[in-house]
């Protein structure tokens, strides 16, 4: 690491997409934000914000069109970095869950194991099942993700990306999909690996977890951070006054 | 009764039974040859067609529009007659190799319209989630793009398969034995075209019902899945 003690490195971001008609819209801008290991950032912000945007180019499922981000000492920006490599360290949650639709939930935890980081098929196979255990679902280990509820497909995913042994977890709006009751689950088990000390960024709409979970949040509003603060600050005297209209309305 | 015997006699059609049996199996035979042949140049040129690199992708389209265009007979005749004539070698290439090159060859242009159209109808986020755990371009096709794309289009690909096994027929116009060639041996022999085409026609539709008994099995064995 060149610059010490930040753990995950975002400068100057910026990125905007062309809209089919001509236009341009400017998802992100400018957005510098340093994240340390352990931590665990929330973003909130209505939607189009930029939120998952910003996610998503964490982990380079999106590209950036001006700034830099580093990784524990990788610029993803730089010519040489095996973005696979990297995608394999930054485990990534989904709001849908995309479960590998044609895998058993065993098997949509097992083939990355065995694909990318090459483990053998009885170890991954171990791995999984210890991960599946621990999230809850090992019961249902042999169902399609079509025979899973939303809230089961999530805890398959979580466990999915846990088995790669990620530096860093990404959620995007991961409980947003599900239905009331299983939110709660999911959510528990998000509090759990915080606790652990897993490096976590998290995008959501649930609020009570914020303010439980978080070490900081930022709240984005038109691809800008427009406040950053402990969750406290967020919810007892915001002082932007967008920041304070957007968590009225969502309080 | 003796105007059936008249129209279709049957015990010259069990006399030829053998010539008719091992007519049947060479079709069967063929047919698979070129439609695993088929299946694999349909999946590469699909992927050549969607590459980014403009030559392999302008040679993958030009590639199925050129057979598109021209009828399989042709084809049949361009490979077999016109093809490779090595000089030297005094080697040229024989009736069942070329049969089965321009089926296949024929055929895989329909197959990778039909895997494209298989792969276009996976959900861009099973890619998303291939990429996010790390899997290179190879990986994600191999492990999860493909094995759904195949899923998707299994019907239509027993259609093709299907058409593929009727092409086949016309291979015997180039001295190869297979099912329809039984046929033209009553014809020429015995000059009995009813005892020949039916008794080929009854083959073929064996043939079908079986493909389609197949089809439905396999797609019920895939219903589980989704």
């Amino acid at each position: 690491m060149q610059n010490g003690q930040h753990f995950i490195e975002i400068e100057n971001v910026s990125k905007s997409f062309r809209l089919p008609g001509g236009g341009v819209v400017n998802a992100v801008k400018d957005v510098t934000n340093y994240i340390s290991r352990g931590e665990v950032l929330v973003i909130i912000g209505p939607s189009g914000s930029g939120k998952s945007t910003l996610l998503r180019t964490i982990n380079g499922l999106e590209s950036y069109d001006e700034g830099q981000i580093v990784i524990d000492g990788v610029d993803l920006g730089h010519a040489h970095t095996d973005m696979n490599l990297l995608r394999a360290q930054v485990g990534m949650v989904f709001q849908h869950f995309n479960l590998f639709l044609h895998k058993t939930a065993l098997m949509n935890v097992v083939m990355p194991q065995t694909v990318v980081l090459k483990r053998s098929r009885s170890e991954a196979e171990r791995t999984a099942r210890e991960l599946l255990e621990r999230v809850g679902i090992a019961d249902r280990a042999d169902n399609y993700p079509s025979q899973l509820s939303g809230g089961q497909q999530q805890r398959v995913a979580i466990a999915r990306a846990l088995a790669m042994n990620p530096k860093v977890m990404l959620f995007d709006e991961a409980t947003s999909a599900l239905d009331p009751e299983t939110v709660g689950g999911v959510l528990e088990l998000m509090a759990e690996l915080a606790s652990e000390g897993m490096t976590m960024v998290v995008v959501t709409h649930e609020m009570g977890f914020a303010r439980r979970v978080a070490h900081r949040m930022i709240f984005m509003d038109a691809g800008e951070i427009v406040e950053e603060g402990a969750p406290e600050h967020f919810f007892t005297n915001p002082r932007n006054e967008r920041t304070q209209r957007f968590l009225r309305e969502i309080l | 009764m003796d105007w059936i015997f008249s129209f279709y006699n049957y015990r010259v059609v069990a006399e030829y039974l053998p010539i008719f049996a091992n007519g049947m199996w060479a079709t069967v035979w063929i047919s698979t040859v070129s439609l695993v042949l088929s299946l694999i140049i349909g999946t590469l040129v699909t992927l050549a067609h969607m590459s980014h690199r403009g030559w392999l992708n302008r040679s993958a389209s030009a590639y199925i529009e050129a057979i598109r265009a021209t009828p399989l007979l042709v084809q049949i005749y361009v490979i077999y007659f016109g093809l490779p004539v090595v000089p030297l070698l005094d080697w040229r290439i024989g009736a069942l190799q070329g049969g089965i090159i321009a089926l296949a060859l024929n055929s895989g242009a329909y197959m990778a319209e039909i895997i494209r159209a298989g792969i276009e109808a996976v959900p861009s986020s099973q890619t998303e989630s291939a990429m996010a755990v790390g899997m290179s371009y190879r990986q994600r096709m191999v492990q999860v793009i493909l094995p759904q794309a195949f899923a998707n289009v299994l019907p239509p690909v027993l259609g093709q398969a299907i058409v593929l096994i009727k092409d086949s027929s016309l291979l015997s116009i180039i001295t190869v034995s297979e099912l329809l060639s039984a046929g033209l041996t009553i014809l020429s022999e015995r000059v009995m075209p009813n005892e020949g085409f039916l008794t080929v026609a009854v083959g073929y539709l064996a043939i079908y019902l079986v493909m389609l008994v197949l089809s439905v099995y396999t797609q019920r064995r895939l219903g589980g899945i989704r």
